[in-house]
């Protein structure tokens, strides 16, 4: 076995042991059956790879080196706390939920053989090196094997350097040091494995939850062929950055809030907590979303509008109040609040026509108009909405950017923005059920 | 605008849409076979050469193997590390810092060097004046002593 081969391995068989662990525990979270099966494997490889990143810190807490008993010990909390409030079964409707006879038209095995060439395509561009782009060397991988190496988390990261900015907060980095102390080492090619598996989970995740919904399958299965050959996100560069991860949090946030809106949806307030918590210590945007969703569900979540609220925010808080108690305030390094001018942000905007190109705009007319083909339905408006908004503060931020705006929109923009994409193709797609009932009804109606 | 019209119109949509992403994201001719060949020729070889052979080393692959030869002469204990007379840019800093890592990186330094902290030269051999600890191919290391 060669060493990359040996590494591959070792980084694997963590994060089988962490998918296992779960999917144990995504019983809290996701009711049993056929129908949330895919839906469940992506929730379980969330709560895996946040378990991964969480006993980092909280063994260095304890003052204990991150370890397999640590990791155990957490693991086993997680069970025993998901036994106690497991989401109740639920009876499944008429129309779904039901295994499906094998689909074998031609439309559907195009569509699949389409997804997994997309999914192989970037395993490929992901795993041929060690994970190389700027930001991962400069920020995310720096501060990871910086955690993995000292067996802690070394004081400089509090402040220093600038250019790997302090003020982002340390899940990814995390994930990537709990995967270096249980594999025993750190290795940047092996650990790249992570992000073919995150575009396997979101795809599976954006399939599972549209076919859940009532999505037709030839619908759900183009939205999950279009998400998993999207370059734009599953690209070499992006490896190893934080774009890849915060696209499946914003994914499983925008399903889960559409999934809150219904009152017959059973654990869909805590999937919507703690893919705020995922957001918040993902990217600092994360918090914004946080806070967007928590309007939408005042907005849009009638009688449970407060109860959704309470979902969406406070975990994503807690997060953040957790960085800030360990690294004081840090002002946003790139950003001045008292730059914004009209004409810069005319500039950022003008920036970002160029950048989109033809077509990028021609794919963004597209899928403006699915969105207003499809089915005005309040729960297809809230992923929705969430990725108008945060495209929204994507392109104002750059008019407040130190470095200019068109340096901004040029290094940031299409990847920051193709983040949104999975989060946008659910919302879309949700707009083709065909089954006007949201979820399935609950046999105890007081599980949240 | 009837639902099947609807229906249709958005299928067509969605199919452009996916031919679209297709478009852009089916590799160049040649992208695939190169990859699997520098994948096959590269797996069998130690963690740092695969980065020595990878994109993120291409701007100055002796650079890297400076730095990597560095990081596994620096004692144990070092916790900084200053860099000399490499290239003032960020590209350099960044590998340095990555590579170096958990040490704190840091361009240039005091005369002399800090105790416990280690100097980088990079690009030439030590001068008669200059007290290496350890002369790489690429440069040569001096270490901070206690005063």
């Amino acid at each position: 076995m060669t060493a990359f081969l040996f590494a591959l391995a070792r980084v694997a068989g963590v994060l089988l042991a962490a998918f296992a662990a779960g999917w144990a525990i995504a019983r809290a979270l996701l009711p049993r059956g056929a129908a949330f099966r895919l839906e469940r494997a992506g929730w379980a490889f969330a709560v895996g790879i946040s378990l991964l990143a969480a006993f980092v810190p909280l063994s260095a807490w304890v003052g204990a080196r991150p370890g397999w008993m640590q990791f155990i010990v957490l693991a086993g909390v997680g069970l025993v706390v998901s036994y106690t409030f497991r989401v109740s079964s639920v009876e499944l409707g008429e129309d779904f939920g039901q295994p499906e006879p094998r689909d074998r038209r031609p439309a559907t095995l195009v569509l699949g053989v389409l997804i997994f060439l997309g999914i192989a395509l970037y395993a490929l561009r992901a795993l041929t090196e060690p994970m190389w782009s700027n930001d991962f060397v400069a920020i995310w991988g720096l501060k990871g094997k910086a955690i993995a190496l000292s067996g802690g988390i070394p004081g400089w990261m509090r402040e220093s350097p600038g250019f790997a900015h302090p003020e982002y907060p340390l899940g990814l980095p995390f994930l990537y040091a709990g995967i270096a102390f249980l594999t025993g080492g750190w290795d940047d090619h092996a650990m790249a494995l992570l992000f073919p598996l995150l575009q396997v989970a979101t795809v599976g995740v954006a399939l599972g939850w549209l076919r859940r919904r009532g999505v037709p399958p030839a619908a759900a299965l183009l939205a999950a062929a279009i998400l998993a050959n999207f370059e734009p996100l599953y690209s070499a560069f992006l490896t190893g950055l934080a774009e890849v991860p915060l696209a499946f949090g914003a994914l499983l946030f925008g399903t889960a809030l559409a999934d809150a809106l219904d009152p017959a949806e059973t654990g869909a307030l805590r999937r919507l907590a703690l893919a705020a918590a995922i957001l918040a210590a993902t990217k600092n945007e994360g918090l914004f979303l946080a806070a967007v969703a928590c309007a939408i569900g005042l907005a849009l979540g009638g009688r449970r509008r407060w109860r959704i609220a309470a979902a969406a925010l406070p975990t994503a808080l807690l997060v953040h109040l957790l960085h800030r108690l360990w690294r004081g305030r840090l002002p946003l390094r790139d950003f001045d609040l008292g730059l914004f001018s009209l004409e810069r942000l005319r500039e950022s905007l003008a920036t970002a026509a160029a950048v989109l190109g033809p077509s990028g705009g021609i794919g963004l007319a597209l899928a403006l108009a699915l969105g207003l083909l499809g089915a005005r339905r309040r729960d297809a408006l809230a992923p929705v909405a969430l990725a108008v908004c945060a495209a929204a503060a994507y392109l104002l931020l750059p008019a407040f950017a130190v470095r200019g705006p068109e340096w901004m929109v040029h290094t940031t923009l299409a990847r920051i923005g193709a983040a949104l994409a999975p989060l946008a193709a659910a919302g879309i797609g949700l707009g083709f059920a065909r089954r006007a009932p949201l979820g399935a009804a609950p046999v105890h109606p007081a599980n949240p | 605008m009837s639902g099947t019209t609807r229906l249709r119109l958005a299928a067509v949509a969605a199919v452009l849409l996916l031919l679209l992403v297709l478009l852009r994201g089916v590799p160049p001719l040649g992208e695939i076979p190169r990859r699997i060949r520098s994948l096959a020729a590269f797996a069998p070889k130690e963690l740092a050469v695969r980065r020595l052979g990878g994109s993120g080393t291409a701007f100055d692959r002796r650079y890297f193997s400076f730095l990597e030869n560095a990081r596994r002469r620096l004692p144990q204990g070092t916790s900084v590390v200053f860099l000399r007379e490499v290239p003032p840019d960020e590209t350099h800093l960044f590998l340095a810092t990555y590579a170096l890592a958990p040490r704190v990186v840091a361009m240039g330094g005091p005369e002399p060097p800090l105790p416990g902290s280690a100097v980088a030269v990079y690009g030439r051999q030590p001068s008669a004046s200059e007290r290496a600890y350890a002369v790489l191919p690429e440069g040569f290391l001096m270490l901070g002593v206690p005063r």
